[in-house]
């Protein structure tokens, strides 16, 4: 058997490479192994309406709990106040990955302090 | 081969130089830019490493591993190299590529560390494979004259390397005269050719699969076109190997006859075929699709790779 001829720099680079392949390839299979149900798992979350010019924007946080990217998703917020729907303000992310965070705005006329924010997913397509 | 033989006489080892290393490291990079720049600026791409599931990741892995081994083993720089060596030799490039992938895709902000690590790993390992391929093809191919006869010597194990000198006795004399022959840009076998010509047309198709644009011909255009288009890759592997005097078509694809012309332009088609396919797969670009679409866009990204296993697989070897 032939003798594997390397200088220092060479069984570096090797380790180093050696490394990152059997970490991605272990990596990967921890992945699929410990992949759950593969649907997407949606959830959103409101946060403090901030006055932006003339309008009231409201940050929106969409969450991925789920195994499956999520394409195209719609959200919509509803402004409740005084007991009735005021406005609604949707917008569209074109990718929430599995597992990863997303984060859009709605703008509203009205104030929406002092009123609720109702948020939720209206649709998503599979990639 | 020859060399290996010889080696096993109990030849003393000799390493490259640390310069001579690094400039083939410096190839490689290069070469990894170069084929896999037009992927790493691409958005479909970005989406795959979070779309695709990390089964469908491991077998793009494992895939591009057995390729980068074909291509070491029969047109890498050390040709004549035994299975270790192959097998050393693509590991690193596979590192090479993780990480230069890895640095790329972060000064493109296309990897943050806010990201969650299935995403970065997801798009980091979908680039880094093509990098790894443009490495292995750029330390191989892009080297110069001075390099290149620096490789083809040792090939044969016969070279005088930078850093080491051998005195010429007579068992070199003999070596000599054989690794003319024996070494370097040799013949190379019907299943070498497959395995380079498919690594051609992985690395031209791979770069047009993952794009809407394939799905968006394949659907719109007529069966009549389709044809056209086959017909047209054909004509391009014909000509390329056959008629155009191309850099090594006379070695690699000798004309003898009639029926040689034909069936290596047939082989050459179905090679791109099979490589346009599987990569059309990975990119989940038959799912949920009728059968005729997936043998249309099959069609359309036939003309890249055969492209490819023509062109590419003469500039390969």
């Amino acid at each position: 058997m032939t003798k594997v001829n390397k200088n220092w720099l060479e069984w570096t680079v090797f380790g180093v490479g050696l490394v990152l392949v059997l970490g991605t390839i272990g990596y990967l299979l921890y992945d699929a192994a410990t992949i759950g149900e593969p649907l997407p798992d949606l959830e959103v979350g409101v946060g403090r309406a901030e006055l932006h010019g003339q309008d009231f924007a409201v940050p929106v946080k969409v969450t991925n709990r789920g195994q499956q990217t999520a394409e195209g998703v719609q959200v919509e917020v509803v402004l409740i106040k005084d007991g009735a729907e005021q406005e609604r303000g949707t917008f569209e992310i074109a990718f929430v990955p599995r597992r990863a965070e997303r984060e859009g705005w709605v703008t509203f006329k009205t104030d929406p302090r002092g009123g609720e924010l109702r948020a939720r997913v209206l649709g998503y397509e599979r990639p | 081969m020859g060399g290996r033989k010889r080696t096993g006489r109990g030849r003393e080892p000799r390493t490259r130089s640390v310069a001579l290393s690094l400039r083939e490291y410096g190839r490689g990079l290069a070469g990894g830019l170069l084929f896999s720049l037009p992927l790493l600026y691409t958005m479909e791409v970005w989406w795959m490493g979070f779309i695709a599931s990390p089964l469908r990741l491991l077998v793009y892995v494992s895939a591009t591993f057995v390729l980068l081994l074909g291509y070491n083993r029969y047109a890498g720089l050390r040709r004549d190299a035994s299975f270790r060596e192959v097998m050393i030799d693509s590991v690193e490039e596979m590192g090479i590529g993780i990480l230069f992938a890895a640095l790329i895709l972060w000064l493109l902000g296309r990897v943050t560390l806010e990201q969650h690590h299935s995403e970065i790993v997801g798009r980091i390992v979908v680039e880094a494979m093509t990098v790894a391929v443009g490495v292995s093809v750029g330390t191989a191919q892009l080297g110069g004259d001075e390099d290149e006869e620096v490789g083809m010597q040792g090939d044969g194990d016969e070279g005088e390397d930078d850093s080491v000198e051998i005195s010429g006795g007579e068992e070199d004399g003999s070596d000599q005269g054989e690794s003319g022959a024996g070494g370097g840009r040799t013949h190379i076998t019907f299943g070498g050719q497959i395995v380079l010509a498919f690594c051609g047309a992985v690395l031209f198709a791979a770069n047009v699969a993952p794009t809407e644009e394939i799905v968006m011909i394949a659907t719109e255009i007529s069966p009549l076109r389709a044809v056209g288009l086959a017909l047209f890759s054909l004509s391009i592997g014909a000509v390329v190997l056959f008629f155009s005097s191309f850099r090594g078509s006379e070695r690699f694809a000798p004309v003898s006859d009639r029926w040689s012309i034909v069936i290596g332009t047939v082989v050459t088609y179905a090679i791109a075929l099979v490589a346009s396919a599987l990569i059309l797969w990975f990119f989940g670009r038959f799912e949920g699709q009728a059968v005729i679409v997936c043998v249309m866009q099959t069609v359309v990204l036939g003309v890249a790779g055969s492209l490819g296993a023509s062109a590419g697989r003469l500039l390969l070897q």
